[in-house]
């Protein structure tokens, strides 16, 4: 006989609310029905009220954690329907907030992480040097959260020297501080204990539930829309896509450490080859046509799709967000999971549940 | 192994977190912490109601006010770049907490006769708590 035991939607490990129906023979998993829609605000409509320049906000405004490479991807859709050619030295900027973004939504992941098997001071740690990165956030765009960096035409605030030094002081500090955590991360016999072997997903597997992010590269696959998608930029800096073959909890955490050195080289390198010169280009008229944009969000492959009537207004706005696209991954990994082990497994596909419901 | 150095090193090291009410950082020349409103230029073209994406700057020209709802404002700054007189800037002083939800100006409009008395409204307008 089974039972049936609720998941969420407010449990201690998970941030935002999304329920998970567990069905349980003892201790161990047996099936799962997720059910979402608890934070759905419906942004995707409201953008009918709001010009297509007043709609980056309202896209940054869709996560609190990864809400610059939101704003970047909607801007990058928005120039491709005007075939705008946005000046170098703003790609650049983009290129170094949407890294730092990253980094802090890696440090925060992984704080949360420790936090779901119990490690409260790994926890603290990881949190404590995220700090520093909002710190440099907040200086370079103004905001510590919702950074309104990008804008259709480039970016709204321009990269001082003084900001350059800064940066890259707080990433030299940066690199080994998350040595230290990675030790503890890929080493330590307890986080192990509790994250080798569990809720393991195959290379083919992953492919074909189409996960998306560390999710999908912790099962061997190669697939980083940096990498794939002609954003030629990230070629130029010489990105890496970060792989790992086991597909268990474990390897996920560590795409995501490894994906941490993979952006700091990211930053370091935009800045070296910053271009000098205009950071906006004038953008008149109203959009018309349609255009889709993808870039690697912190959680996985993002995908804004936006189709223009010649108004002000875009007549549609969608977003395919990588949690919605992991979410079939759980119902595929959960059985076979003994209970106590269910927030591990839910806490490494990274669940960002506003980004989702929108 | 590493979490005990880890755990060693923090017994000496002083807290990372702040006695926030005793001991406040001072905020970064880069934040955006409230808008500044000059009424002296202003001309109530209204750009910046326009331009506004939450709607918190409300201009009417039968009254000459301009009013910011600091509830609404997400300091995007659209405003202060839209605005073709520059009246509009950014502190870096955040608003205090009790603040009133909204600051109204009167604005003193140059070419009409000095009726809305315009010192204090200047004065005032800009300082807004």
């Amino acid at each position: 006989m089974t039972t049936i035991i609720p998941f969420g939607p407010q449990h201690p490990v998970l941030p935002e609310p999304v329920s998970l129906k567990l069905e349980l023979d003892n201790d161990v998993v047996v099936g799962v029905l997720p059910s979402l829609g608890y934070v759905h605000r419906g942004l995707e409509k409201f953008i009918d009220t709001k010009d297509y320049n007043q709609t980056t906000y309202i896209c940054e405004r869709i996560c609190g954690i990864c809400s610059a490479l939101h704003g970047i991807t909607y801007t990058k859709s928005v120039e491709k329907l005007f075939n705008a050619e946005v000046p170098e030295r703003a790609e650049y900027i983009r290129v170094i907030v949407g890294e730092l973004n990253r980094v802090h939504s890696h440090l925060l992941w992984l704080g949360l992480f420790a936090d779901g098997f119990g490690f409260e001071s790994l926890f603290y740690e990881c949190w404590k040097y995220r700090e520093s990165v909002l710190d440099v956030l907040e200086r370079i765009t103004g905001n510590r959260v919702i950074h309104s960096i990008s804008k259709v035409g480039g970016v709204s605030r321009d990269l001082t020297k003084e900001h350059i030094d800064m940066i890259l002081k707080m990433l030299d500090t940066l690199e080994p501080q998350i040595k230290d955590i990675e030790k503890v991360f890929v080493n330590n016999y307890t986080v192990k204990k509790r994250t080798v072997g569990l809720a393991t997903m195959s290379k083919q597997l992953a492919y074909e539930a189409g996960t998306a992010g560390p999710t999908l590269r912790g099962s061997g696959n190669a697939i980083d829309v940096r990498e794939t998608e002609d954003w030629d930029i990230y070629r130029d800096l010489g990105f890496k896509t970060v792989v790992e073959k086991d597909g268990d909890c474990y390897s996920r955490t560590k795409v995501r450490v490894k994906e941490l050195y993979e952006s700091i080289k990211l930053i370091r390198n935009a800045i070296s080859k910053l271009p000098n010169g205009e950071i906006t280009t004038p953008i008149k008229g109203f959009p018309t046509g349609e255009a889709i944009m993808r870039t690697e969000q912190p959680r996985g492959e993002v995908v804004y799709y936006v189709k223009g009537n010649g108004t002000k207004n875009l007549e549609r706005l969608k977003i395919r967000t990588p949690t919605f696209a992991n979410i079939p991954s759980l119902l595929l990994t959960l059985p076979g999971v003994k209970l106590a082990d269910v927030p591990i497994v839910v806490l490494t596909i990274d669940p960002c549940i506003s980004c989702t419901e929108r | 192994m590493g979490m005990l150095n880890l755990v060693l090193s923090n017994i000496s090291r002083k807290p990372a977190t702040r006695l926030y009410p005793f001991e406040i950082r001072e905020p970064f020349k880069e934040f955006k912490g409230r808008i500044v409103f000059n009424p002296e230029n202003c001309i109530l073209c209204g750009i910046c109601q326009k331009k506004c994406p939450p709607d918190a700057i409300s201009v009417t020209k039968a009254d000459k006010t301009w009013e910011l709802n600091l509830f609404r404002c997400i300091m995007c700054t659209e405003c202060v770049n839209g605005c073709p007189k520059g009246c509009l800037s950014i502190s870096n002083e955040r608003p205090k907490t009790g603040a009133k939800e909204t600051v109204k100006v009167v604005v003193p409009i140059v070419d009409k006769p000095k009726a809305d008395s315009p010192k204090a409204a200047s004065s005032k307008a800009a300082s807004s708590k």
